[in-house]
């Protein structure tokens, strides 16, 4: 069993840590991806044909990630950045790693306006990367999820951001024995105070600890990636 | 050129016959669930009312061109010749044309226009089943909202109040869909998966209707104020109030069709 002091670095050192290896890895290919796009932006309009073969094999190496239970990946465009399409996600999800086909309730199909949302929006704003959420994930994966997202970059345009999906279910059933092992209450919360994963059974993801007894209590920032850990003796 | 409206499935995926699962998710996320499996009783009434749906929720607009018999069953779960008698019926309806040829196939009547097959809709419900769709509607989306009044971020309810600024300068289609959007965020605060996934396949439901109200009573400012007034209440953690605008909402919405329909042959 840790001290008190010791176990609130181990807890922000797993966070840090479970967090990077798949952000590490979307950075691997955003850049070599965004060269490719600039490449065929030179011969021609940019459109959706020519966008998703680009980005298949990068999204399907993602899902087959080692030790990451990524539900899903790949690229969201830039709003306008495709000829035929105001947006576009070029996106694989699910066991059997299919292509995501989105039937908005437009008559339009390319009318989804991403624009505001977290994983989207934060990326695209401050050319870092970012975990968004936890969130309902109404587009895609359909399920509550944490999204981590990292702009694509030509000469300073930013075109859009490579992602993964966790699905917080499974991010809960991997981060809770890690805590656990620590002998001490870990809650895990984001940006807003919303719990992503706590070792307390009375602290349920999802909620707010805004108003809580935990409101009070001291948060630590987990390098890296925009998380807090409170970290209580039991 | 061929359009055609999205299939369930990319045509380039093997097809296994495990799919669509009996336990329920596809592999694809369809918002509004374009296509929902129909499961082993496949009647040719449940593909007219999916392909009528489709047509009124503008997921296939006038002229275009359906997706072919074979993969209408496959996306359906229900055998080609149940889809093929669906496809008969709507031509007698008038609904579906046939063009033969290289480019042939079945298409979209160039007069069917959504309005028109909601009041159809309309006509041939009963005040039951609105009120039944409007208690069910309101039960769910109550929920939803209350849990999002507990749970959001006042910061999040700003950000859905920043976008419903974008609404003075849109054409009456493109408000209902930011209208429809806008519910699904205050909806997916919540933070429940199930819960905005149930919401979203009675706001489906639902926005024929809405559009039909506020095109037919000529009062557009209505729908938006209901939600204004959502957000705001989720934005202060005010549950009871969330919940009650959204009752009042649907009751206005249910007794406004209630009386259109009224005034119907």
């Amino acid at each position: 069993m840790e001290r008190t002091e010791e176990a609130i670095r181990s807890a922000a050192g797993i966070v840090t840590e479970y967090f990077a290896a798949p952000t590490r890895a979307l950075l691997d290919w955003v850049q070599p991806l965004a060269t490719q796009v600039a490449d065929l932006r030179r011969s021609g309009p940019l459109n959706q044909a020519k966008l998703d073969p680009l980005v298949e094999p990068y999204a399907l190496r993602m899902l087959e990630l080692e030790g990451v239970p990524v539900y899903g990946a790949g690229f969201i465009a830039a709003i306008d950045l495709l000829s035929d399409a105001r947006s576009h996600l070029a996106w694989w999800q699910g066991a059997d790693r299919q292509q995501l086909v989105l039937a908005s309730q437009t008559v339009n199909k390319e009318d989804i306006d991403y624009s505001a949302l977290e994983w989207y929006r934060v990326p695209m704003t401050s050319g870092e990367p970012h975990v968004a959420g936890p969130y309902v994930d109404y587009l895609c994966s359909d399920e509550y999820t944490i999204t981590i997202a990292v702009p694509a970059e030509i000469e300073g345009e930013r075109i859009g951001v490579a992602g993964l999906d966790l699905l917080v279910a499974a991010v809960e059933k991997e981060l809770t024995p890690r805590f656990m092992a620590l002998g001490h209450q870990v809650t895990l919360i984001n940006g807003v105070g919303r719990v992503v994963v706590s070792t307390d059974p009375r602290c349920a993801t999802g909620d707010s600890v805004r108003g809580s007894r935990l409101a009070s209590l001291p948060r630590v920032a987990c390098d890296g990636v925009a998380l807090d850990v409170i970290v209580e003796e039991i | 050129m061929e359009t055609s409206p999205t299939p369930v499935r990319d045509a380039d995926a093997p097809v296994d016959a495990a799919s669509p699962p009996a336990s329920g998710r596809h592999p694809h996320r369809l918002q509004g669930s374009l296509f929902q499996p129909i499961g082993d009783e496949g009647r040719a009434e449940l593909v007219e009312r999916q392909l009528v749906d489709a047509i009124t929720r503008g997921h296939l607009s006038a002229g275009e061109r359906l997706p072919s018999e074979a993969d209408l069953a496959r996306s359906l779960g229900v055998a080609p010749v149940t889809v093929r008698e669906a496809l008969l019926a709507l031509r007698a309806r008038g609904l579906l044309v046939t063009k033969r040829g290289r480019n042939g196939g079945s298409f979209v009547a160039d007069h069917a226009d959504p309005l028109s097959f909601t009041r159809e809709a309309l006509r041939a419900s009963s005040r039951l089943a609105l009120r039944d769709l409007g208690a069910h509607y309101a039960a769910i989306t109550g929920a939803c909202v209350r849990l999002a009044a507990r749970r959001a971020d006042p910061s999040e309810a700003q950000q859905i109040r920043d976008r419903m600024q974008r609404l003075h300068d849109l054409d009456a289609e493109q408000r209902r869909r930011l209208l429809d959007d806008i519910q699904i965020e205050i909806v997916a605060l919540s933070q429940s998966a199930r819960l905005t996934r149930e919401q979203m396949k009675l706001q489906a439901e639902l926005s024929p209707y809405l559009r039909y109200v506020e095109q037919d009573g000529g009062d557009m400012t209505r729908q938006s104020e209901h939600l204004a007034a959502v957000v705001d209440a989720v934005e202060i953690a005010d549950e009871d109030a969330a919940v009650a605008r959204t009752a009042l909402m649907v009751d206005e919405t249910i007794e406004a069709l209630i009386s259109l329909q009224s005034r119907l042959d």
